[in-house]
């Protein structure tokens, strides 16, 4: 246990409040501490950033990944399209992803001879988000004056895919090549399961709202992914796509850059590092018993992250998300279509929102995704007139303030949250880089519960999970 | 259930006249007159989608003096054709097919009866698509379909298409990924499940 560690600044946002309204962070209370993530799991990757060499050791992984990248079918003049999403700009600050960006601009432009390189930069349901980052790292510049961000409504192009036609952003696709930009956080398992979760963002951020509901509304929980899958597979995408370059993410920070030609390979050797990375983190926040939760970090809600986790899975630790004999996680939005009128699901494979999220303190968290369910679920706290009004003004949130009550300050929703939780175990979601914020409490709880959970998920639940993506476990390492 | 609490405005200085924004409009509430976009107050579901897609920032979201709800209440109309039309698109009556307004299967299925037959109508009388603008175009058409209604595109990038269910995909194609963890017929299982399991009871209200 140590000092707590910084928590993640607000960030400028149309999104969220003006960082002047978060007057107070979780982490400057004085019950509060930190627990790192090696200090948990020993096998914890090594990392290089963060580090003593800073983004310097980005910029070096990035350029040796490439370096092994075939780009001769990129001659000079053909246009290329390098195509990010939003959620790289959420990890660590922004800067290893917007440094990636900026590596493979160079690299495709020394290696090829071509100028024509522009940047398309997908989105979540934010539409203006990467178009904020675009300013805040500088990628328009460093683009020349070609980068862009894109949404989901924007003009669409059919493709015609293994199981129909689906829709992609006409504007990812405007070029001779595409070069797919993305990284390797798990982040939203309960959507991807993960499997093919390299593959995602041609089924989402590079995708129209027709493809995107077809994920969600169409195709089933464990199914949903194929959607990514069938575009990238499709003679279209094939056609377009050069490479592929990823931040190798761990909860810990980023490990490395990988970057191949083959997208579904790069995918293999994700998959297998996301399971054994995240795995055991969320398994051993599923061993919390009772806790208040802190969301305290520029995100909408269901994405703040504690220990590279982000809440919406803190809010499914209940249940093994990489399991996929689960049908349905405690939260994906399957599961939340499937509670009825009366409030309760619909048919028994629901399972219950985390019962040991006893209160949940929305010190900072921004509005612009749909994000009633965890309110009308966990009761809720929300910080701030100002913030209360933000979300109130969402067309995506209409509902989520009314499942809550609004505090002045933090220290009167702390107070409050503490008498009527009845519970001194609070974990923080601020994006602490390296470990994370929790009360001394709960500090104790982890660290006493994590040599049980790394066994477990080494001799039991990663064979399974490994089994269950068709990958050998022989074959790992 | 919508509230619409704001309304889209437009700086005509700014405004280009581009016609971005209409077509993004989920309502079609927007028209260039003299090359301005103008807006129809009575349409405007305060989706966002034109001001966060104008390229010239002309669109501000402004706060409606009087909010109102839009809302069809599906006791209004003949309940085994909502039920009927649900089943038929694969929906139990009750599930949710707009996470942001809530609103559930049997609404739209009553928006229809009602004689709705356009993503854009449905959108105007229930809310749907106007909150995040993205991942209920599907429901929407899949249930026009079960009406046997194939509606009119909107000259826009509103939508574009039905897409394939999980029940559309070919048995090679589920033969050749299945082992690699796509649980196709175990969810085409858990959707007809739900899609067929009675309703939980309560009233609408
Ligand atoms: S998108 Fe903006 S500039 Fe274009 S017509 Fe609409 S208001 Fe005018
Ligand atoms: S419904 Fe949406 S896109 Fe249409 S005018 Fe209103 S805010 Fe703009």
């Amino acid at each position: 246990m140590g000092k707590p560690i910084t928590p993640m600044k607000p960030r400028v946002s149309q999104y969220g409040v003006a960082p002047e309204f978060v007057t107070k962070r979780m982490a400057e209370y004085p019950e509060m501490t930190s627990v790192m993530l090696k200090d948990l799991f020993a096998d914890t990757p090594e990392v290089i950033y963060p580090s003593e060499k800073g983004l310097d050791a980005v910029r070096e992984a990035a350029e040796k990944a490439l370096a092994n990248v075939d780009m001769s079918m990129i001659k000079p003049g053909d246009s290329v399209n390098v195509c990010a999403s939003h959620h790289g700009f959420t990890l660590l600050g922004g800067e290893p992803y917007a440094l990636l960006l900026k590596t493979v601009r160079d690299i495709i432009a020394e290696r090829t001879g071509t100028d024509n390189i522009r940047l398309r930069a997908g989105v979540g349901l934010r539409f203006r988000e990467t178009e904020e980052y675009i300013k805040a790292f500088g990628l328009d510049k460093h683009y020349k004056g070609r980068a862009k961000g894109v949404a989901p409504v924007d003009e669409g192009i059919p493709i015609e895919t293994e199981i129909g036609t689906l829709y992609g952003i006409k504007a990812i696709y405007d070029a001779d090549w595409i070069v797919h930009v993305h990284n390797s956080d798990v982040r939203e398992v309960h959507f991807h399961r993960q499997v093919d979760r390299a593959v995602k963002p041609f089924g989402m951020s590079y995708a129209r709202i027709e493809t995107r509901s077809t994920y969600h509304q169409n195709l089933g929980p464990r199914a949903a992914n194929f959607t990514a899958r069938a575009i990238f597979g499709s003679e279209f995408v094939q056609n377009k796509f050069a490479f592929a370059a990823f931040l190798d993410m761990s909860p810990a920070g980023v490990v490395g850059v990988d970057a191949d030609n083959d997208l579904l390979a790069l995918n293999d050797r994700l998959t297998v590092n996301g399971c054994k990375y995240y795995g055991k983190i969320i398994t051993l926040f599923g061993e919390i018993d009772e806790c208040i939760a802190g969301l305290d970090f520029p995100c909408p809600v269901p994405y703040v992250f504690a220990a590279g986790v982000i809440y919406c899975n803190f809010a499914g630790a209940n249940v093994d998300l990489f399991d996929l004999d689960n049908p349905l996680p405690p939260y994906t939005w399957y599961t939340e279509a499937f509670y009825g009128k009366n409030g309760r699901p619909l048919v028994g494979d629901v399972p219950v929102v985390n019962p040991a999220i006893k209160m949940v303190v929305h010190n900072y968290a921004w509005g612009g995704y749909p994000s009633a369910f965890f309110s009308s679920h966990v009761p809720t706290i929300v910080v701030g007139r100002e913030q209360a009004d933000l979300i109130n003004r969402d067309p995506q949130n209409i509902e989520y303030v009314k499942h809550s009550v609004i505090a002045d300050d933090l220290d009167s929703a702390m107070e409050f949250a503490y008498k009527t939780a009845k519970t001194d175990k609070v974990i923080i979601f601020d994006g602490a880089v390296g470990g994370l914020n929790v009360s001394e409490s709960l500090a104790q709880l982890l660290i006493e519960k994590a040599p049980q959970v790394n066994k477990r998920v080494d001799v039991e639940l990663m064979p399974k999970w490994l089994k269950q993506r068709g990958i050998d476990p022989a074959t790992v390492k | 259930m919508r509230l619409v609490n704001m309304l889209a405005q437009v700086d005509a200085e700014k405004c280009t006249g581009c016609k971005t924004c209409v077509k993004v409009c989920p309502t079609l509430a927007i028209q260039i007159v003299d090359r301005k976009a103008v807006i129809d107050s009575e349409k405007c579901r305060s989706c966002n989608n034109c001001q966060q897609r104008c390229p010239v920032y002309a669109i501000t979201m402004v706060k409606r003096e009087k909010p109102f709800k839009v809302y069809v209440d599906p006791a209004t109309e003949d309940r085994t054709k909502i039920d009927e039309l649900c089943a038929k698109a694969k929906f139990n009556p009750e599930q949710i097919i707009c996470y942001c307004t809530e609103t559930r299967a049997e609404e739209i299925a009553a928006a229809i009866l009602k004689g709705y037959d356009t993503p854009e109508k449905i959108s105007l009388h229930t809310g749907v698509r106007t909150g995040c603008k993205v991942e209920c175009i599907q429901p929407v058409l899949r249930l026009l379909e079960a009406a046997g209604i194939t509606p009119e595109r909107p000259d826009g990038w509103q939508w574009y298409g039905r897409t394939p269910t999980v029940w559309d995909i070919p048995e090679d194609v589920k033969a050749k990924y299945s082992k690699r963890g796509f649980y196709f017929d175990n969810d085409i299982e858990l959707l007809n499940k739900v899609a067929q399991t009675k309703k939980s009871g309560k009233e609408d209200n």
